[in-house]
């Protein structure tokens, strides 16, 4: 708290302050959700919370995958003005939690059962030490693939159950003159393959030791050269134009049929549907190939902060909104995602979402379920930010296998 | 007799400082004050949040331990060298070209000079477009017919900081000629005219004449370009994003993801202190002397 209020105190000679009354029956909220599908998603939520009786005030942020938001956020905290609630990625939320920033929503959380509705994997996300700190809204999947039904069908090709075998379809096509893979230069775009490869060749367990708590030892194994190997096939699967394409372009090869194949998380579905085409119709959707099927997710999620007293009742309708059943249901219904709680039933969604929650379940008994390191949760952001660089570079240029893990450990140590 | 200062003259006196100490204060604010308080960052052990405490030169140490930098300060050496010399060549040119009383000037200067009013964002994102091989030249020319034309310098990691080269020539080329121009009208045409009863040839009446005449108009020029090329981060955000895989990383764009993107603010702060420290190696002593030699010269 001592750091929280020096920072306090040092900024707030340089942000004029700007307070903003604080209206009664209203809630304000920043988030970075800008697209139509992402508007209308919230608009759900936001008139569940009106019919509690309390105004939705919206501070959309948009921009860099949120960090524009969060840059907002931390002037807004600075200023001492900070918003009733936010939306929170990755380990976001869980260093305001330890500022002493967010309220604790423990009580709701007894009150509601809420803790028995959500997965354990995603814990770490929102709660930091006893304090259940935010409300997860959604879940999105990282580890899909997405296909283009019509060229899997004239080349004869079945959904790969292994790394080896997608590589092998993948040759195929390129023998027939098919990109394989709609892939970009983007470092995320090809970190998404690499942690796919990485987990699906050598089980979650591997995963967590080498991303997770950074285990040198497995960092610099004989499993990673091999994923760097895996990594540099794929490589050769990917057409000459492939600098600087924007993910959703990629998406747009595999629906027109200019490619084969997407690695891409399910936000990529809605490019699909938009263009009219039907998931096992049309596109085929599965995930990423591994002989221990896992589930690397993604979530979006609401923590409020601590303000005075008259804020609370509008904080915890938006809280009880966000993890209400029924609201999670349609709200994903748009969004492309499927609910964060495990328990909202399946009725309604498409079929890649109902693959989804069926894969869910099984992750999750099977403790098969963890974070995606490009969307923030696995490794914090510096680490992160090693693996897409390595990872990045590697993929451009003739780098050696053995050259990216050792750049890779030597990046991670001086990170540390 | 004197008569003592009435309140007109003082008001007189005072306006300039009055109507000045805002801005004044702005850049104190604005600029020193956050100067200094980067440079506490960046001793300290900053990560997600500021944190005031004294670890000494580690994140310098941890600055230059990461390639990524490295890469970062080759380029910016790289673009700000071949930035500067091909710009103010061909902008040099171009405006003795243009001196030559061609006909329709005046739009040829608004051709040349437009690409100065789009934004870098605009710029980078066409170029990007551009550069790319299976939309861009190479695309064309190969349809034309030339099969075995290469032209894919974005996608290939050492060469692909000339792609930002040449986008930023292409913007601030017309920006220079102006300059220039601007610079080659202000010389007395009699000086020509002497030079050349004296029997001295065009290209020696330019080159040991009027291109040295030229000198305040390069000062300009270089300090705008240097700034430009310094601050070049939404170029390279638009054309290749640091990409492909950090090869045209920049300081600036390197200091801004360690800042903002992954809790390294400690690092970031680093990383600005050394470009300001870069920036004023090289402009001061430049400044310096030029500013120098003028009170001298007069």
């Amino acid at each position: 708290m001592s750091t929280f209020t020096k920072v306090l105190m040092a900024t707030a000679i340089a942000f004029p302050m700007a307070q903003i009354a604080q209206a009664e029956g209203k809630v304000e909220g920043i988030h970075h959700w800008v697209s139509e599908s992402e508007v209308g998603a919230l608009k759900v939520l936001t008139d569940s919370l009106a019919t509690k009786g309390f105004i939705w005030e919206d501070s959309a942020v948009g921009g860099l995958s949120g960090a524009n938001a969060t840059q907002a956020l931390r002037t807004r905290l600075a200023a001492g003005n900070p918003p009733d609630t936010m939306q929170l990625l990755g380990y976001e939320g869980v260093e305001w939690a330890n500022e002493g920033a967010l309220r604790s929503l423990n009580d709701l959380y007894a009150k509601n059962g809420w803790e028995a509705a959500i997965a354990p994997a995603i814990q770490p996300f929102v709660k930091a030490g006893d304090d259940y700190f935010a409300a997860p809204i959604n879940m999105h999947r990282q580890n899909w693939v997405w296909a283009n039904k019509a060229i899997f069908d004239k080349y004869g090709i079945a959904e790969p159950k292994n790394w080896d075998e997608m590589i092998a379809a993948g040759k195929k096509l390129k023998e027939n003159g098919v990109t394989a893979f709609a892939l970009s230069d983007e470092n995320w775009q090809i970190l998404e393959v690499f942690e796919a490869i990485l987990t699906d060749q050598n089980g979650t367990d591997f995963y967590k030791k080498a991303v997770i708590d950074l285990d040198e030892t497995a960092l610099s194994g004989p499993e990673m050269i091999k994923a760097f190997d895996t990594l540099r096939e794929v490589r050769g699967l990917v057409d000459d134009g492939f600098t600087g394409r924007d993910w959703a372009v990629a998406s747009g090869m595999v629906a027109s049929g200019q490619a084969a194949m997407q690695i891409m998380g399910d936000w990529a579905k809605g490019e699909f549907l938009a263009k009219g085409m039907k998931p096992g119709v049309d596109f085929l959707c599965f995930p990423t190939p591994a002989a221990t099927p896992n589930y690397k997710f993604v979530i979006d999620a609401f923590g409020v902060f601590k303000k005075d007293d008259a804020a609370v009742a509008g904080q915890d309708a938006w809280i009880e909104t966000v993890m209400d059943p029924e609201s999670q249901k349609k709200f994903n219904m748009i969004k492309g995602s499927i609910p964060a709680r495990i328990d909202v039933p399946v009725d309604g969604f498409d079929d890649c979402a109902k693959r989804s929650f069926a894969d869910r379940d099984a992750a999750v008994n099977a403790g098969t379920m963890v974070g995606g390191l490009t969307e923030g949760f696995a490794a914090k952001p510096q680490f992160a930010g090693v693996f897409s660089d390595v990872v990045g570079q590697f993929f451009v240029s003739d780098m050696s296998s053995q050259d990216a893990v050792t750049a890779l450990v030597d990046g991670i140590n001086n990170a540390r | 007799m004197r008569r003592s200062p009435s309140f007109k003259d003082r008001a007189a006196a005072w306006l300039p400082v009055l109507v000045l100490s805002p801005s004044i204060l702005a850049v104190f604010v604005g600029v020193y004050l956050f100067i200094c308080w980067t440079a506490v960052i960046s001793f300290s052990s900053s990560q997600m949040l500021p944190r005031y405490d004294f670890v000494g030169f580690a994140q310098y140490v941890r600055l230059w331990s990461t390639p990524r930098w490295i890469i970062a300060v080759e380029n910016l050496f790289i673009f700000t060298a071949l930035f500067l010399i091909v710009t103010i060549a061909i902008g040099l040119v171009m405006a003795i070209l243009l001196d030559q009383k061609v006909r329709a000037e005046g739009a040829l200067r608004a051709i040349y000079l437009y690409p100065m009013a789009l934004s870098f964002i605009v710029t980078g994102t066409a170029w990007k477009w551009i550069l790319n091989p299976t939309l861009g030249i190479q695309k064309v020319v190969n349809d034309w017919g030339w099969q075995s034309f290469v032209f894919d310098w974005i996608t290939r990691p050492e060469v692909a900081i000339y792609c930002v080269v040449i986008a930023a020539v292409w913007q601030s080329t017309g920006f220079a000629m102006a300059i220039f121009l601007a610079g080659l009208r202000g010389i007395d045409n009699s000086i020509i005219k002497a030079a050349q009863i004296e029997g001295a040839g065009l290209p020696r009446i330019y080159l040991s004449i009027i291109v040295p005449m030229l000198r305040p108009a390069f000062l300009s020029v270089i300090v705008l370009l240097s700034y430009i090329s310094i601050k070049s981060f939404d170029l390279v955000l638009a054309l290749t994003n640091g990409g492909p895989g950090s090869a045209t990383e920049m300081p600036s764009t390197f200091m801004f993801s360690a800042t903002f993107r992954r809790n390294q603010m400690g690092v970031g702060a680093a990383s600005a202190m050394m470009m300001l420290m870069t920036v004023a190696a090289i402009i001061i002593p430049y400044l310096y002397s030029e500013l120098k030699e003028d009170r001298n010269g007069h």
